[in-house]
């Protein structure tokens, strides 16, 4: 059951002290080259809330993109498993929806019928449910979606209606703050002189908010339709097309957050010491599949974007019941060759 | 705590056998009760190298020990060639699902192995001896490159005493070769049994599955019978760092054996 509070606009920045106080605090920061990125809080009014999703996916704060494993010193192991407090606020909607579905993914829990085909071997990824339980996520509610945006085709945004620890809601001049899980009511709770009671007022401008912002997305992407498309009908010289266009710079899997893919290495600091790390791969590497004996299953560049595309828009849907994609638009921001998810989606539908 | 999955376990490695020039077989004292299916696998590494996934070669229930069969071809693996008897290997699993023997019941089985696909094979050739009045008449085909890579010569007399029709091949013989030559497709048609009512377990590199598959399928064999044991490259075996994943599977958990049904359903392989 979801509790909702009113927070006034003046009070936000009191209550993220106090959170301070028990764990790291991490929101969008504005970096002195003009980035948006999160970071680790360290002046309260350093805060930006009003700009546009940071390119970097708040994923890194639950995987990141290296993140060690073990020590060894010859026989002796330690793990290292990070239990760090956090509360990270700022992440938008469709960042909330993306750690929805990798909580499924790193529990090996997939909610469909794929579990069934061999439900004795979920395994929980140690690592990720460490950092996950000791984070808080306090997401916003976007009131003006971005112009690469197309969360609301995919149930990602703009607001949520459940499966986030805290939404916050800008009515203007205060919040509107939802808190599902235990952990985000008991965020509320311990504060609670700060919130008041909601009126009936604040939900009708929710609902105005919330119209309001549907009205303004610029893209409208049916990823069910695209799924359709490239299941059946998409000659091999489209991906060819698509192969030419791909600088394999794996900026789309580094910025989305979905990607989960990894690599296991050992570094070694001597001859008997040094730590095994967990860093991010991407399938669209080619080495990413290459076995012994040099041998690659997926060798050509679009076998690569082909496998992609169909893990994301037909695979997904298959497993977890929903696509690989929250249409948070951070590929078509990176994509130099033009080819990220709402782009390809859209030359698809036109592709004759 | 959720329990650590990734942790290895050390192991002793109690004698190491040279089979071919560049495979070794590994044979581990366990100080564990640990039960595996033949074509399952475990993750074998060395600090400071990293992990593979190996499949194992010996036969749960049967052998007191576990053994891997292991080729030098890169990093890991060399790290491995570098271990001698008394040292230590760390691992953890077993992973994957291992083949399923409850099909074959009552049917005859041929096996069809191409170079190091013997290993896992060994596994399961050993495990059906165990149980052999459950199956009926049993093939092998089992092809190499050269003699002198043919794997468990000593091992193969055994297993045509205990009835199994074995055919040997190889694609370069050289003056002692007293086998076949060619690829093990080319000597299906001398086996003697009825194609529709057989089964199979193939392993081996991927253009021979892919073949195998065909021949078999064009006499007949149903797709459900027709067992396939994939290589993929593996970091984790347990279905997250996504190096394995194809259609919708990840082969490391839900393999690494499909049936021809399976694979021609699930992972869109082989133009199906």
């Amino acid at each position: 059951m979801i509790e909702r509070f009113i927070l006034d606009k003046n009070d936000l920045s009191y209550w993220l002290r106090q959170i301070r106080k028990n764990a790291s605090l991490i929101a969008p920061v504005k970096s002195l080259v003009g980035d948006v990125v999160f970071e680790s809080l360290e002046q309260i009014h350093e805060i930006s809330l009003d700009h546009p999703l940071p390119p970097p996916s708040v994923k890194e704060f639950l995987f990141p993109q290296i993140e060690t494993m073990f020590e060894y010193n010859g026989d002796e192991i330690k793990e290292i498993i990070d239990e760090e407090m956090r509360v990270v606020v700022g992440l938008r909607s469709c960042d909330a929806s993306a750690i929805k579905i990798i909580d499924r993914f790193f529990a090996g829990e997939t909610g469909s019928d794929y579990d069934m085909v061999h439900p004795n071997r979920k395994y929980k990824d140690p690592y990720y449910f460490s950092r996950r339980q000791n984070t808080v996520f306090i997401s916003m509610g976007c009131n003006v979606p971005g112009a690469v945006c197309f969360c609301y085709n995919l149930g990602a945004g703009p607001f949520l209606d459940s499966g986030f620890d805290i939404q916050l809601i800008d009515l203007e001049d205060r919040y509107l703050v939802e808190a599902d899980s235990e952990k985000g009511k008991g965020l509320v709770r311990r504060y609670d002189y700060l919130f008041r009671k909601v009126e009936t007022g604040d939900l009708e401008d929710r609902f105005e908010a919330l119209l309001s912002s549907i009205s303004k997305f610029e893209k409208r992407i049916d990823l069910r339709e695209t799924g359709q498309k490239i299941k059946n009908s998409m000659p091999d010289s489209f991906w060819q097309w698509v192969a030419e266009r791909c600088f394999e710079c794996g900026g789309c899997v580094y910025v989305c957050s979905l990607c989960t893919c990894f690599n296991i290495v050992d570094y070694n600091f001597s001859n008997q010491s040094g730590k095994r790390c967990r860093i991010w791969d991407t399938c669209l590497f080619k080495g990413f599949t290459e076995m012994a004996g040099r041998v690659i299953p997926q060798e050509k560049k679009e076998q690569r974007l082909k496998r992609w595309w169909f893990h994301k828009i037909l695979y997904y849907p298959e497993q977890f019941k929903t696509f690989g994609c929250v249409g948070c638009g951070r590929c078509t921001i990176t994509c130099p060759g033009h080819i990220d998810i709402a782009t390809l989606s859209e030359k698809i539908m036109g592709w004759r | 705590m959720i329990e650590n999955i990734y942790r290895p376990f050390k192991v002793i490695i109690s004698e190491i056998k040279q089979l071919s020039e560049n495979v070794r077989l590994f044979r581990l004292k366990l100080d564990r009760e640990i039960d595996y299916l033949p074509a399952q696998f475990f993750m074998l590494g060395v600090w400071g190298a990293g992990e593979v996934p190996i499949s194992v070669a010996s036969t749960s229930g049967r052998d007191p020990y576990i053994e891997f069969g292991i080729r030098k071809v890169g990093k890991v693996t060399g790290a491995l060639h570098e271990l001698k008897a008394g040292e230590a290997v760390w691992m953890r699993g077993p992973f994957g699902n291992g083949f399923d023997l409850k099909t074959a019941h009552g049917r005859d089985i041929i096996f069809v192995a191409g170079g190091i696909g013997i290993l896992p094979l060994r596994a399961l050739i050993n495990h059906i001896l165990m149980e052999r009045h459950f199956f009926g008449r049993l093939f092998l085909i089992y092809g190499s490159k050269r003699p002198s890579e043919m794997l468990f010569s000593d091992e193969i007399p055994l297993w045509k005493e205990a009835g199994i029709d074995v055919i040997l091949t190889v694609d370069i013989k050289d003056g002692l070769w007293r086998g076949y030559t060619g690829v093990v497709t080319e000597h299906i048609d001398r086996i003697k049994t009825d194609f529709r009512e057989a089964c199979s377990y193939i392993c081996g590199p991927e253009v021979m599955i892919e073949n195998t598959v065909k021949e078999l399928s064009l006499r007949g064999m149903p797709d459900h019978l027709i067992n396939i044991s994939l290589e993929r490259r593996m970091k984790c075996g347990i279905g997250k760092c996504g190096q394995c994943y194809h259609g919708i599977e990840y082969i490391c958990i839900n393999g690494p054996v499909y049936t021809y049904e399976d694979i021609k359903k699930r992972l869109a392989l082989y133009g199906a």
